[in-house]
């Protein structure tokens, strides 16, 4: 009967399968990465896994080697003026864009002009604004041409600033300060991105994007390295666990994360393909300074002495996550965070200070103090954010959980809508970077609305300073400073957890975790 | 009939308005805008920002605007996928999923059809029991579990299937088989029950009477009336397989509309979250408006009424 003939049919597809798929054709390199880019244009990117492709497709004045040491780019050397106020940048001889145009020094005044002028409407524009007049040519009020860049001889560039910026060389590796193909943008407008006109100078250039699908890359013929690894392919992988599946069928040679669950079974089935590496971030709670009842430092004091982010990482996450001691993560070099004197104080001696200050603050047994705690993150956050209630249970705190989306989460912290809320801050390798979010004119990202004048003014003073030492001994004091108010509670570095397969070589773990292709090989 | 058509057809439009306008005001009435991040946008960029992306005009004014770009087919350049408009992206991602959409129609009606009639010709017999329990299986297993479940045993135990992506014909063979099932049974349930009722009608029993050979009276004498039940059942089948695979798409990490659509929403990329809706839109209103004129068709009370 054809019925039957039917039904068996279907039966043998379900059972028996089809022959094994298809690997992906040997050489090329499939990598996973957390999501689908939202544009592969440098001036426009936003998020950390643009950053990772476009550190493949261009190469900026700086760069970074495989340990995340800043080495020379495009430029192959740079000197600072005596007054820290002039950067010059030597370009190597004969650049080429991956059409084989010449590339000059000329194409990157264009470029820094483009990032700046108002109507590319880059998000990240910011980055650049330690160059002279920068914020006033982003804001409409000066022309682009009015920025402090320019190229005397073709192969020499000349960047102004406004304040000493001692850490330029780190701010250039960033997408916002490479260049792009002005003769392609010429002569094609915004579909220059578009894998048919596409023209960059990094290593790799773009083969195809197939959105959600994969972007691919090929090695840019005119680079001036040879590459080991001809095709890249980059997978968006949004969902951990898909990640983690794709990746133990084969589909994918590296994956940016998969669920923290699964990290003991990794750990003993698996152990050659895992990389644990701490990321340059922190991870705290926030409290909002303006309301009640956190406009009283003695109770945020109080929430503050009780969380033992320790606990969090090695007890409560125990996923290899770093517990913070500072606002500054422990990673950034060269700086001494000041480490507040309570980490060291046993637990109980804690816990009675802390009821005190709640007493003083008029909170105890008759009028308990309630609080909305507010997060985002559904992994480590959620059982973390459990584990704080419990902690400040303990001096007869009730703690009620919030959680809402990424959006909205932040946006209400923009709008100081919350009481005491998770946030994050992935960085850069100076102290300035974080210590800014708590500058009192820093806009909605101080999200508390912490305001003190002498951190103001030690924080200003530090802007100034062209020597790092002096510069990180005034941070310092400030971090000092701001630490004994306790606008934030500081809870951990993150540990990027990747899995990678073991035939790749020339992987190497960073605190930025960026892997160039380029250093790969099979 | 041509009345009835007319109508139908302004019915659908009227939809159709209601619906984009509803989700037009909607999305931007939820919290956070497209340009939120967790990183510091200074005033003036937002602004830039802002005007680029027709943001800065009432709201009102944002709408018009909008009809006057649907009704010239452009959906708009895409606020967060900045390198595509909304065009270029439906037109990459429909296609998969109606193939996944329509592959999963094609399997459900197989084999809902044949173990619905299978276990109808003999109700209450053994294969009967055993193949409505298997289906019913099937129905308390929803795709959220079920395709996991696939690309765990099929994908990395076994490693007979890509666990996700697309590339080759074998990505097409997990999702529309995950995304069917549910469907398979309730076509089955449907089946069974409508050709147990047509085998007690008097007409089949004269055919069995006559001694007609067994296979002429299923196919001549029973399938076309068990199965108008199925037909009607088609049309709100078919759009739920292509907006059921949505969650599908997730699972198996597939480039669809759907794929697009929750990401979307979650960044607040009001003209993509426009451009699904009204691609989602169009093919359900147009779904229904075929079922109701086969209705129309079958059923001439429905055109009496009319």
């Amino acid at each position: 009967m054809k019925t039957f003939a039917l039904q068996h049919l279907l039966l043998l597809l379900l059972l028996n399968g089809l022959p094994a798929h298809a690997r992906e054709s040997d050489g090329d390199l499939i990598l996973g990465n957390p999501g689908e880019p939202q544009t592969l244009d440098p001036h426009r990117y936003n998020l950390r896994l643009e950053e990772t492709i476009l550190t493949d497709l261009f190469l900026g004045l700086t760069a970074m080697d495989p340990e995340g040491r800043i080495i020379p780019g495009a430029a192959e050397s740079w000197t600072v003026s005596e007054d820290g106020l002039t950067w010059t940048f030597r370009l190597r001889e004969n650049l080429k864009w991956s059409d084989g145009e010449p590339l000059t020094a000329e194409d990157f005044v264009f470029s820094f002009r483009r990032l700046l002028d108002p109507a590319t409407a880059a998000s990240l524009a910011y980055f650049m604004y330690p160059i002279a007049n920068a914020r006033a040519v982003n804001a409409g009020e000066l022309p682009p041409a009015a920025l402090g860049v320019s190229a005397p001889d073709p192969r020499t560039l000349a960047l102004e600033l406004a304040e000493p910026y001692p850490h330029l060389p780190e701010r250039l590796l960033y997408p916002t300060g490479f260049a792009v193909p002005g003769h392609v943008i010429d002569a094609h407008g915004d579909d220059w991105v578009k894998a048919e006109h596409w023209v960059s100078n990094g290593a790799y250039r773009l083969e195809a994007w197939r959105p959600q699908a994969y972007v691919a890359l090929e090695a840019n013929p005119h680079f001036h390295e040879p590459v080991a690894i001809p095709r890249v392919r980059y997978l968006p992988l949004a969902n951990e666990q898909n990640a983690y599946n794709r990746y133990r069928a084969g589909e994918v040679h590296a994956i940016g994360g998969f669920p923290s669950s699964e990290l003991d079974r990794v750990r003993r089935t698996m152990p050659e393909h895992l990389r644990i590496s701490p990321l340059l971030s922190m991870i705290y709670l926030v409290f909002n300074t303006t309301r009640a009842p956190f406009d009283d430092v003695r109770v945020r004091e109080a929430l503050t002495l009780m969380v033992q982010p320790d606990i969090l990482t090695e007890k409560i996450q125990r996923t290899g996550n770093y517990a913070a001691r500072s606002f500054v993560p422990f990673l950034v070099e060269g700086y001494d965070a000041p480490v507040p004197a309570f980490h060291d104080q046993p637990l109980p001696d804690r816990m009675s200070r802390a009821k005190a200050l709640l007493g003083e603050a008029g909170y105890g047994p008759d009028n308990p103090l309630e609080v909305t705690l507010r997060y985002f993150d559904e992994g480590d956050g959620k059982r973390s954010n459990l584990a704080i209630a419990s902690f400040w249970r303990q001096i007869g705190v009730t703690t009620r959980l919030h959680h809402t989306e990424l959006k909205v989460h932040f946006t209400d912290l923009r709008q100081g809508d919350f009481q005491v809320a998770q946030a994050g801050w992935i960085g850069e390798n100076n102290p300035g970077h974080y210590l800014e979010l708590l500058i009192s004119d820093a806009g909605n990202v101080n999200y508390g609305r912490y305001r003190n004048q002498a951190y103001d003014t030690l924080m200003q003073a530090a802007g100034k300073q062209k020597e790092l030492a002096e510069r990180y001994r005034l941070m310092r004091e400030a971090e000092a400073l701001a630490m004994g108010e306790y606008p934030v509670v500081p809870l951990w570095s993150v540990a990027v957890k990747r899995l990678v397969s073991p035939d790749l070589k020339g992987w190497h773990e960073n605190h930025r975790d960026v892997h160039a292709v380029r250093y790969l090989s099979w | 009939m041509t009345g009835y058509l007319l109508n139908r057809l302004l019915i659908s439009g009227a939809t159709f308005l209601v619906i984009i306008t509803a989700v037009f005001f909607m999305i931007r009435a939820a919290p956070g805008g497209p340009f939120d991040g967790d990183r510091r946008l200074p005033p003036e960029v937002e602004a830039n920002l802002l005007a680029a992306y027709d943001l800065d005009q009432p709201p009102g004014r944002q709408y018009l605007n909008y009809l006057g770009m649907l009704a010239r087919g452009d959906l708009g350049p895409s606020f967060k996928q900045k390198d595509f408009t909304v065009n270029e992206l439906i037109a990459s991602g429909l296609p998969v999923s109606l193939g996944v959409g329509l592959t999963a129609l094609l399997l459900a009606v197989l084999g809902g059809v044949g173990i619905g009639v299978q276990a109808g010709l003999s109700p209450g017999s053994f294969s009967d029991a055993a193949l409505m329990g298997a289906a019913n299986l099937g129905l308390a297993l929803p795709s959220i579990v079920l395709a996991p479940l696939a690309v765990l045993v099929f994908a990395v135990w076994l490693g007979w299937l890509p666990a996700g992506g697309v590339g080759s014909p074998a990505h097409f063979i997990l999702p529309p088989l995950a995304l069917a099932l549910p469907f398979v049974t309730a076509i089955a349930r449907l089946t069974r029950g409508s050709v147990a009722e047509t085998l007690l009608e008097p007409h089949v029993m004269t055919a069995h009477a006559k001694g007609l050979p067994h296979r002429r009276i299923v196919f001549r004498h029973i399938l076309p009336i068990a199965l108008l039940p199925v037909l009607s059942f088609l049309g709100p089948a078919a759009a739920a397989l292509l907006t059921g695979s949505v969650v599908i798409e997730q699972v198996f990490e597939l480039p669809g509309i759907g794929r697009y659509f929750v990401q979307a929403a979650l960044n607040r990329d009001y003209t993509l979250v426009m451009g699904v809706v009204v691609v989602y839109a169009a093919f359900i209103l147009m779904f229904n408006l075929l079922v109701d004129l086969c209705y129309a068709r079958l059923d001439p009370r429905i055109r009496v009424a009319d």
